[in-house]
């Protein structure tokens, strides 16, 4: 056990790497709670998406990735608000269309460069393995503010996700409450793109919030579980890419291999789970059969 | 002909291809847009992704391949689905994710990652062959008898699943023949377009033909004139501009649905 979970780290590329995946797996766990709470999981995949184009220009014209990837992030948002206004055209359908149109610019901007392939699986997918001190504070920031700002709008995020007209009946701006949210998201996105890429941070968003959401019986202990799945699968996944990379000379993406590793956890969850329920209902079936007996 | 189409579309076979995909993902795309699946539709095509790889690793036909895949895939999101412990949102997204890393770690194993992962990612028209036509070919001809064989039973299923059930039709399989159906399409449509722009075949044309009109048979085939008109001129920039096909072909799709959304916006709101 300490084979695969600890002796991997001990090299300090790896070290920066697991601290990147844990903290971006609380990070995301947490901000996947609201996620799962009101089934934004489309929307989430699709500002995965639409960042892209922006860390695409940006890395095209030299400048700050995050930067680019912000503000493909809002002006997506801004874009899908306005068409999801329309009567006509269904949500999922604008947010598809979003989606699709915000990743084509992206694909179009990269492909008009030179090293296009290196550059788009980069983009796509991270860098994990090379990540900086620097970016590691930079994470460990972001989860800071992300984390107080879930404390300070606690009341507000939870009362707008299980009844909105209470919500607005007690004077909460609705739509105010719906973009913060929105920002959470992108922000996530944005911090996690350069270490894990865009296309895979949406399973950082949605799987360990699914799984919290299937245990967890408060929105605090989902944020709980969602932490630990969200930094348990990045543990695993990186030792799992290494070990493989040493012990049998196997290459695998690490980011992939984190995604693997965290929905391995969410089976474990979900199978978790149903066994205690049949156990449960076996023991009130040998309790009612003592019962009869004993009657 | 064949030299004008070659010179103006890349060649023959990438046109038919192209032609043949939207055409079915227009029609296809309506019961998407009115059912809404989109995203599902997106979970298909990310799980979708590792059927292509194991195909491509094992050498066999690609397109052949990766449909034998799909409806393995298509049976797990049912069954997940219908399973009440995860919510359906959710369940597509986890599907969705797993999917796609588990196509890119089977090809980070193999050589040749970063150039083989972007054709599969973002597709590569050049590489269509003339089997892959005829297969496609096929495909759109089961796809849509079937969907005009179940036309009125699936309409019913998108607005009243209460009473088709109550009339003794088996709603679960019709949906199965659904999904199916939105599966092959799926599949169809990869090689060219790729992994993450497919759904723009498959939702762009229908949305913006609901724009147009109201009876469904009329809105299939605007979706359908929609989709190959995307398909072709989304093409023929791409040689011309020499930009990524599958990104060109999404883009002009979109630009058509937000077209009929503003011109339309006047006389619906």
């Amino acid at each position: 056990m300490t084979h695969l979970l600890v002796d991997p780290f001990t090299v300090p590329y790896m070290q920066r790497a697991l601290w990147v995946a844990v903290l971006l797996g609380v990070l995301a766990g947490l901000v996947g709670v609201h996620v799962a709470l009101r089934r934004l999981a489309f929307m989430a995949d699709t500002f995965t998406h639409t960042v892209f184009p922006g860390m695409a220009v940006a890395f095209a014209v030299g400048s700050s990735i995050a930067l680019g990837a912000l503000l493909a992030g809002l002006a997506s948002a801004l874009v899908f608000t306005v068409l999801d206004r329309s009567r006509r055209v269904t949500s999922d359908a604008a947010l598809a269309v979003v989606l699709t149109s915000f990743f084509a610019v992206g694909v179009i901007v990269v492909s008009r460069t030179e090293r296009y392939t290196a550059d788009l699986t980069g983009l796509l997918f991270g860098r994990i393995l090379t990540v900086d001190r620097a970016q590691v504070l930079e994470v460990a920031a972001v989860l800071a503010v992300v984390a107080l700002v879930l404390a300070a709008t606690h009341k507000e995020l939870v009362l707008r996700a299980f009844d909105p007209e209470a919500a607005r009946a007690a004077g909460y701006r609705i739509g105010a409450i719906d973009l913060l949210v929105n920002v959470l998201i992108v922000l996530v996105v944005v911090a996690a793109a350069r270490a894990v890429g865009t296309l895979l941070t949406v399973a950082l968003l949605i799987t360990p919030a699914a799984a919290a959401k299937v245990v967890a019986r408060s929105v605090g202990g989902m944020y709980v579980v969602a932490a630990a799945v969200g930094a348990g699968g990045g543990w695993l996944g990186l030792a799992v890419a290494y070990r493989a990379s040493i012990d049998h000379d196997l290459r695998l993406a690490p980011g992939a291999t984190i995604v693997l590793a965290t929905t391995v956890l969410f089976a474990a969850v979900l199978g978790g789970r149903g066994l205690v329920r049949l156990a449960a209902q076996a023991s009130r079936r040998r309790a009612a059969a003592a019962g009869v007996a004993a009657g | 002909m064949s030299a004008w189409i070659a010179q103006t579309f890349g060649s023959v076979e990438a046109l038919a291809q192209v032609t043949l995909a939207a055409l079915v993902g227009g029609v296809v795309g309506v019961h998407v847009v009115l059912r809404r699946l989109p995203f599902l539709v997106m979970g298909l095509t990310h799980a979708t992704f590792p059927g292509l790889v194991i195909a491509g690793l094992l050498g066999v036909n690609l397109l052949a391949g990766t449909l034998a895949f799909g409806v393995v895939v298509v049976a797990v999101i049912v069954a997940l689905g219908a399973a009440d412990q995860v919510e359906s949102s959710s369940a597509i997204g986890v599907v969705l994710a797993a999917g796609f890393a588990l196509g890119v770690v089977l090809l980070s194993a193999s050589d040749g990652f970063a150039r083989d992962l972007s054709a599969y990612l973002v597709g590569s028209v050049a590489t269509v062959s003339p089997t892959d036509v005829w297969i496609t070919a096929a495909a759109a001809l089961v796809v849509l008898g079937g969907l005009a064989l179940l036309h009125k039973e699936l309409v019913l299923g998108a607005f009243d699943a209460g009473s088709l059930a109550a009339l003794g039709y088996p709603v679960l399989v019709l949906d199965l023949v659904l999904f199916v159906g939105i599966e092959v399409t799926v599949v169809t449509a990869l090689p060219a377009m790729g992994t993450i722009l497919c759904v723009s075949l498959l939702v762009a044309p229908a949305a913006a033909a609901r724009l147009w009109s109201d009876d469904l048979v009329a809105t299939m085939a605007i979706a359908a004139a929609l989709g190959v008109t995307a398909g072709a001129a989304g093409l023929a920039i791409s040689v011309a501009a020499h930009t990524a096909a599958g990104a060109t072909v999404a883009l002009v799709a979109a630009a058509l649905f937000v077209g009929s959304a503003v011109l339309r916006s006047a006389k619906l709101t």
